[in-house]
């Protein structure tokens, strides 16, 4: 800084010499200094050309509209690069304190996906505005406490069909005839598969800790246990009429609906294992578990037993009601058979191609 | 509510295919038109729906200056109505509105069409089935003449209007019609076991075609609402907004 007033003080020296000044003598010199120095020093402080420490900080600002009206809720500024959607969430919370983060969905266009929360705001920011558009989704419940419901419902449902509560079936009729082991056997297939699935979701999938709204449980809530009632209701009837090719159709449907049983647990065993869930999975191998071997053949097994149980407990039971929820059933499992393998496809060009999605071969 | 359906699902988008917003009820459809061998299929189509729904109105109103009062008019436009609602089942993909509305509104009247009216035949000389007549063929006229119009890109005010404005009377019309229709018919499909299984059988089926009517009468309760109340909103925006338009002009 003194080299610079200094040469400042020199800069104007020489102007004021080029300006005609050379009648100096070199006292007057000296004093002129002086005088220049002490004029330049009076001006005020110089402002010091600034030796800017460049701050690698980009900060963003959020512009957060509301996604039915459009209007502008408000905006969040001094967002850090490293800020997540989660972040974004509690400042909005702070912000306007009608929005709780857990009921809030962002999106970055009106018809978009809705933003997860481990999203960086780098990642989808394209300059340091950002316009996100805000819904609230309504009470959110825990995709574990949907699972739970949606199987402890048929579980006690069809027990209580099965135990032929009075008000459910005439008294006289259900007391006089005698039950035929079909029936029995109905029960006990139907528990251990819902309690297969009961133990699984509590101690085998690592459920992604997702959430989803009321509705969505209600809904899933209403369609599995309105069909289990609408199918324990038949079996259980009185006037349940056995498969018409007798036994034969009874225990060989049973051994495949054993079978099916078993298959799907393995796969869920083996599809929980860290390697094959989350962003980095990698594609599920057949090992020395006959019921892996699925996977040589199609990319979601699970969903192969799955229907494969249900199916098998149609022809047991001979009941068309339990074949239109297997219908029914099969319809929604294909469809995310479908975008899983489409997922692989993307992910795991290479031995998946000959694959199918669900059905071995068809499908 | 076949009825209310119908115009719900149509105002849905507010218009034909081609028109890019202009009294739009969505407003932010962006949507290129339909090629044109498209519109020129669409706009054969909706001018003969119009020609058929005009059809039954005539033939209504000439039976009835024929016979001298209003009772029994069924019999004698029977065979259009079937030909030409059943039909309605081609719009189900092609109708600018939401495939969800237009298959639930056409499936709700083919159901009354065949399932009650046409089956029970006791319920053919009631009078309900002429009050749903009626408000299905002004409804489905102004209908398909809006949508032929607007693929032409000519609508008049007086038909939009008259879209977005008759249905305030010729929904309630027409739910009440139905209604009483499915309830006359109660009784008799009662008697004659109508369309039901009953246990013991050989797949452990039971259908009780009573019961599944006395549900679709109470499912009328959430829903023509719903639907009446949308599509009062959806006058005020389209109504409001061609105000607003005409101001600018």
């Amino acid at each position: 800084m003194f080299r610079r007033q200094k040469s400042h003080a020199s800069e104007r020296k020489k102007e004021l010499f080029s300006q005609g000044a050379t009648r100096f003598t070199l006292k007057n010199d000296m004093r002129n200094f002086h005088f220049l120095s002490r004029l330049v020093l009076s001006a005020g402080p110089l402002k010091p050309t600034p030796a800017v420490k460049h701050s690698k900080k980009i900060h963003f600002e959020i512009e957060i509209l509301d996604a039915q009206t459009k209007k502008q809720i408000c905006i969040l500024d001094k967002v850090t690069q490293s800020s997540t959607i989660h972040d974004v969430k509690q400042k909005l919370h702070k912000a306007c304190p009608k929005w709780y983060p857990s009921r809030v969905g962002l999106q970055l266009e009106c018809g978009g996906p809705f933003l997860k929360d481990h999203i960086t705001i780098q990642s989808i920011a394209a300059s340091s505005i950002v316009t996100l558009y805000v819904t609230d989704l309504g009470q959110q419940v825990s995709w574990t406490t949907v699972f739970l419901a949606e199987y402890t419902g048929p579980l006690l449902i069809y027990l209580l069909f099965y135990l032929r509560i009075p008000c459910i079936y005439d008294g006289k009729e259900s007391a006089r005839r005698l039950r035929h082991p079909v029936v029995h056997l109905a029960c006990f297939c139907h528990c251990i598969h819902y309690i297969r699935y009961l133990l699984e979701t509590l101690f085998v999938h690592k459920v992604s800790s997702g959430q989803t709204t009321l509705k969505n449980l209600i809904m899933i809530c209403a369609f599995y246990w309105g069909f289990t009632s609408w199918i324990a209701y038949y079996i259980n009837h009185p006037l349940y009429t056995p498969p018409s090719f007798g036994n034969r159709q009874i225990t060989v449907s049973a051994i495949n609906f054993l079978m099916c049983e078993a298959g799907n647990h393995f796969i869920n065993v083996m599809l929980s294992h860290p390697n094959h869930t989350g962003n980095n999975a990698c594609f599920p191998s057949p090992n020395y578990n006959p019921f892996t071997w699925m996977f040589f053949l199609v990319s979601c097994p699970n969903y192969t037993y799955e229907i494969g149980s249900w199916i098998s407990f149609t022809v047991m039971t001979q009941t068309l009601p339990v074949g239109i929820f297997t219908l029914l059933m099969s319809i929604q499992m294909s469809l995310w058979a479908q975008k899983k393998h489409k997922i692989y496809l993307r992910k795991f060009n290479s031995y998946i191609h000959r694959k199918s999605a669900m059905i071995p071969f068809i499908l | 509510m076949a009825a209310a359906a119908a115009t719900a699902a149509a105002k849905g988008n507010g218009g034909g295919g081609g028109r890019a917003g202009a009294g739009d009820a969505s407003g932010t459809r962006k949507k290129k038109g339909p090629g044109p061998l498209a519109t020129a299929y669409l706009v054969i189509y909706n001018v003969v729906m119009t020609a058929g729904w005009l059809v039954i109105a005539v033939g209504l109103v000439r039976a009835y200056l024929a016979k001298g009062s209003y009772h029994s008019l069924y019999y004698s436009i029977e065979k259009p109505l079937k030909f030409f609602q059943t039909g309605a089942l081609l719009e189900v993909g092609i109708v600018p509105s939401s495939v969800v509305l237009t298959s639930f509104q056409v499936m709700s009247r083919v159901f009354l069409i065949w399932a009650v009216t046409h089956s029970v035949k006791e319920v053919q000389t009631e009078d309900s089935v002429l009050l749903f007549v009626i408000a299905w063929t002004i409804t489905e006229i102004i209908r398909y003449s809006f949508y032929t119009f607007s693929l032409l890109n000519h609508l008049p005010y007086l038909i939009k209007w008259a879209r977005y404005t008759l249905f305030i009377v010729l929904y309630p019309m027409g739910v009440s019609g139905e209604l009483l229709t499915i309830y006359a018919a109660l009784p008799f499909v009662r008697q004659a076991g109508l369309y039901s299984i009953s246990l013991p059988n050989k797949y452990n089926f039971s259908f009780d075609y009573y019961a599944f009517l006395i549900l679709i009468m109470i499912s009328y309760i959430p829903l023509f609402p719903q639907l009446y109340f949308h599509m009062i909103h959806q006058r005020r925006k389209v109504l409001s907004h061609t105000e607003e338009h005409k101001k600018f002009e």
